[in-house]
């Protein structure tokens, strides 16, 4: 019998349908309902408009969103015979206003999402705190502002370069921040000093912990989520970043990677339609997100939990808390390399003297985001989005199902929604 | 006796067709908790809520304060439930229905999914003819996409005290929408001597005359209640999109549209001509400290 579980409170709505055989699933397949067309709105528009309406696209990951834009826009400047430089100074700001995006999700995502539902499943009596998550959020935003006048839904990014040219002063004030976030999630997040935390080795150190994370971490242990959850065991990581490495992984072995090799085919999900198309490499479903990406860059900790506990959820879980630990540490590092002399924004020529295509690839919270623009005389033909969400939580058949698909096989209903959950979904993008 | 805690106004937030940037823009107000200590929030997209969404959908309780984010589509479902019924039953029986966000007051970025059918609630683009005309009296358009939190903030506090929020004939609260998004932009001075920036990623130079910006049109506090409370688009060099107004999102949002190189649309109620006399003086003076770098010009006289 197919029973229909909502799932709400992730970003915008999806339905999973459970065909369960003897109180564990035996399949379940996933319905994104809510269309918007964001493609077809682009259709026709100037090709610099895109920069203001793609972070419309997602409340939580917009500025990924932006920044695949400025991506796709200047590789059709380079496709057209005019290729754009861009300052040191632009390529670390760019990136650091990402990764402070990446660090409000993960903020958001560990103390609105998973501790609660954790404490749910646990039956624990500890009493939520799920506003530090918006707390940290909102400085990280902050930080983010800085330099891209607000968050959510800035357009600072364009081709050639960012429209701010920031001053000591706005360094500074964006160092404070970043030092704050770090006393936060040491003081309240973890009970220790970052370094410490960043020196873990293997899962059996977060045993001398007392904070947030190790009750989430033990939580998980007491729920076997480090014996379930298992989806492919294979990753894709495509954005090029200065936190992570392009590559596909079979378990932790990396080949090499071009983003022409992303297909998407339609979704099957025979109890309701869905507006979300799957998202494949090379028609193979992988997992994208930070343990995709912590695998990629070999770090230590992840490792040893992936040894031992594969891409369970447990794996999925803390590597997305590990992820915000490292660009934590990453983020400072940011900022030490900025040179305020150099320039903003080069100038490049009219975009109406654009015609070709251009891709742009980033990591966004979730994983690859993939825009790719066609442009006639600076006006959009065609615009295509990929986002992370289609290649984890596609809705595929049983004989071929989807990462999330996979890893919720075998559960029962209460696990199989929290698996689901662990693979951090946003419905707003997929259905873009 | 009814508890203290029971006269708490009761919030429903519910969503259309919608990015959720209001939700997270909400999420980044300051003391958030103590605005919310003040509510009972019975469902929220993200936050602790007392009920959960089929409850919600089953449309059998009643709220306060109803918040709708989104752009209206009457074909859209919720949990399988068509939007129009939830919408039509909590707004009936609110005290104050809150359109949050541009696209729940005009229609906004997602007007365009399905031009013909999907509206604000009371207002499609400029024209008053949304699905909640019956219930106007009720309705606060928190325009703005997305909304700045502390203009949310102010307006729950204010239904919270009990006083009056003063409302615009675009049914915006006039404290918030009086104001342009010019007032206080830190490049007023370029704008008073039409000094235009040369192209992008300079502090110096006005973003009216070519770049695009609207905050001289546009009805926001922008540059009065900062983002995120450290800056503003136009104080970080990005043209203001005009996106707290009915007609966002607009085209071509990078340049602008000029005549004989005066802009088309002039600053809002100021007569074409005026403006174009006023700009042509201030055109003709050459002030060597806004030609160059601030930073450059270290002469203090």
């Amino acid at each position: 019998m197919i029973t229909k579980q909502l799932i709400d409170q992730i970003e915008g709505e999806a339905s999973i349908f459970f065909d369960m055989k003897d109180d564990v699933v035996d399949f379940a397949t996933i319905a994104f309902p809510h269309f918007r067309g964001m493609e077809s709105i682009l259709k026709g528009k100037s090709a610099l408009d895109a920069l203001v309406i793609t972070p419309r696209v997602c409340g939580i990951c917009g500025h990924a969103h932006l920044m695949a834009t400025v991506r796709a826009l200047e590789n059709a400047y380079k496709n057209a015979g005019y290729p754009i430089e861009l300052s040191k100074k632009v390529e670390i700001i760019r990136e650091f206003t990402l990764v402070m995006e990446m660090i409000q999700n993960h903020f958001k995502w560990i103390y609105l999402t998973i501790i609660p539902e954790v404490s749910k499943l646990t039956d624990s009596t500890r009493e939520s705190t799920p506003l530090k998550g918006a707390y940290a959020a909102s400085i990280a935003s902050k930080a983010i502002a800085i330099f891209g006048g607000q968050w959510p839904h800035s357009s600072y990014m364009i081709p050639g370069g960012i429209t701010t040219d920031p001053t000591n002063i706005d360094l500074l004030k964006v160092e404070s921040y970043v030092d704050e976030l770090i006393s936060f999630f040491e003081k309240e997040s973890i009970g220790i000093s970052l370094e410490q935390f960043l020196s873990f080795e293997s899962c059996k150190d977060f045993n001398t912990l007392s904070s947030d994370i190790s009750y989430l971490e033990s939580s998980l242990v007491t729920m076997k989520m480090n014996e379930k959850g298992f989806a492919y065991d294979r990753f894709l990581v495509i954005g090029e970043h200065t936190f992570s490495k392009p590559s596909k992984l079979k378990q932790t072995r990396p080949f090499g990677i071009d983003a022409k090799y992303v297909n998407t085919i339609d979704s099957y999900s025979p109890d309701k339609v869905s507006y979300a198309k799957n998202a494949q490499y090379k028609d193979e479903f992988y997992e994208t997100g930070p343990l995709a990406r912590a695998i990629a860059t070999n770090l230590p900790i992840v490792k040893n939990m992936h040894r031992r506990f594969k891409d369970s959820a447990y794996s999925r879980v803390m590597a997305r808390v590990f992820e915000l630990a490292t660009l934590l540490k990453h983020a400072k590092g940011l900022l030490s390399e900025i040179d305020i002399s150099q320039k903003s924004c080069l100038k490049s020529v009219d975009i109406s003297k654009i015609t070709a295509t251009g891709t742009g690839v980033v990591e966004a919270p979730r994983g690859p985001l993939l825009h790719t623009v066609n442009i006639k005389n600076g006006l959009i033909q065609e615009y295509k989005i990929v986002t992370p969400t289609q290649f984890n939580i596609g809705s595929s058949s049983k004989s071929n199902p989807t990462p999330a698909q996979k890893a919720m096989i075998g559960m029962t209903q209460a696990e199989a929604l929290f698996i689901f959950r662990t693979f951090d979904v946003c419905s707003v993008c997929t259905t873009h | 006796m009814p508890s203290k805690q029971d006269k708490k106004p009761s919030i429903i937030w519910f969503q259309g067709v919608t990015c959720n940037g209001n939700t997270h823009s909400f999420l980044n107000l300051e003391n958030l908790d103590k605005l919310l200590n003040k509510f009972e929030i019975l469902s929220h997209p993200s936050l602790p809520s007392t009920k959960d969404f089929d409850t919600i959908t089953n449309c059998t309780l009643v709220c306060d304060i109803f918040i709708f984010e989104g752009t209206y589509d009457p074909l859209m479902k919720r949990n399988d439930v068509l939007i129009s019924k939830v919408v039509e039953h909590y707004a009936k029986n609110a005290k104050y229905v809150i359109a949050l966000g541009s696209c729940a007051s005009f229609g906004g970025m997602f007007k365009a999914s399905a031009p013909h059918r999907n509206s604000g609630l009371l207002f499609n683009e400029q024209e008053k003819s949304g699905p909640l005309l019956n219930v106007q009296t009720k309705i606060i358009n928190i325009s703005g996409c997305p909304i700045h939190p502390e203009w949310l903030a102010y307006t729950l506090s204010m239904i919270e005290k009990e006083r009056e929020v003063e409302i615009d004939d675009l049914h915006r609260p006039i404290e918030l929408y009086s104001t342009l998004a010019h007032h206080g932009c830190t490049r007023n001075e370029y704008f008073e001597w039409k000094v235009d920036a040369d192209g992008f990623g300079e502090k110096e130079g006005c973003l009216y005359y070519k770049q695009g910006c609207r905050a001289p049109m546009t009805h926001a506090s922008c540059n009065k209640i900062l983002w995120n409370g450290v800056s503003s688009k136009t104080r970080v060099g990005t043209p203001c999109f005009g996106c707290t107004e009915p007609d966002f999102p607009r085209q071509n949002l990078f340049s602008t549209k000029t005549n004989m190189s005066i802009p088309e649309d002039v600053p809002l109620g100021v007569p074409k001509r005026s403006y174009l006399t006023m700009a042509g003086i201030a055109k003709t003076f050459h002030i060597n400290r806004l030609e160059g770098k601030l930073i450059d010009y270290k002469t203090t006289d």
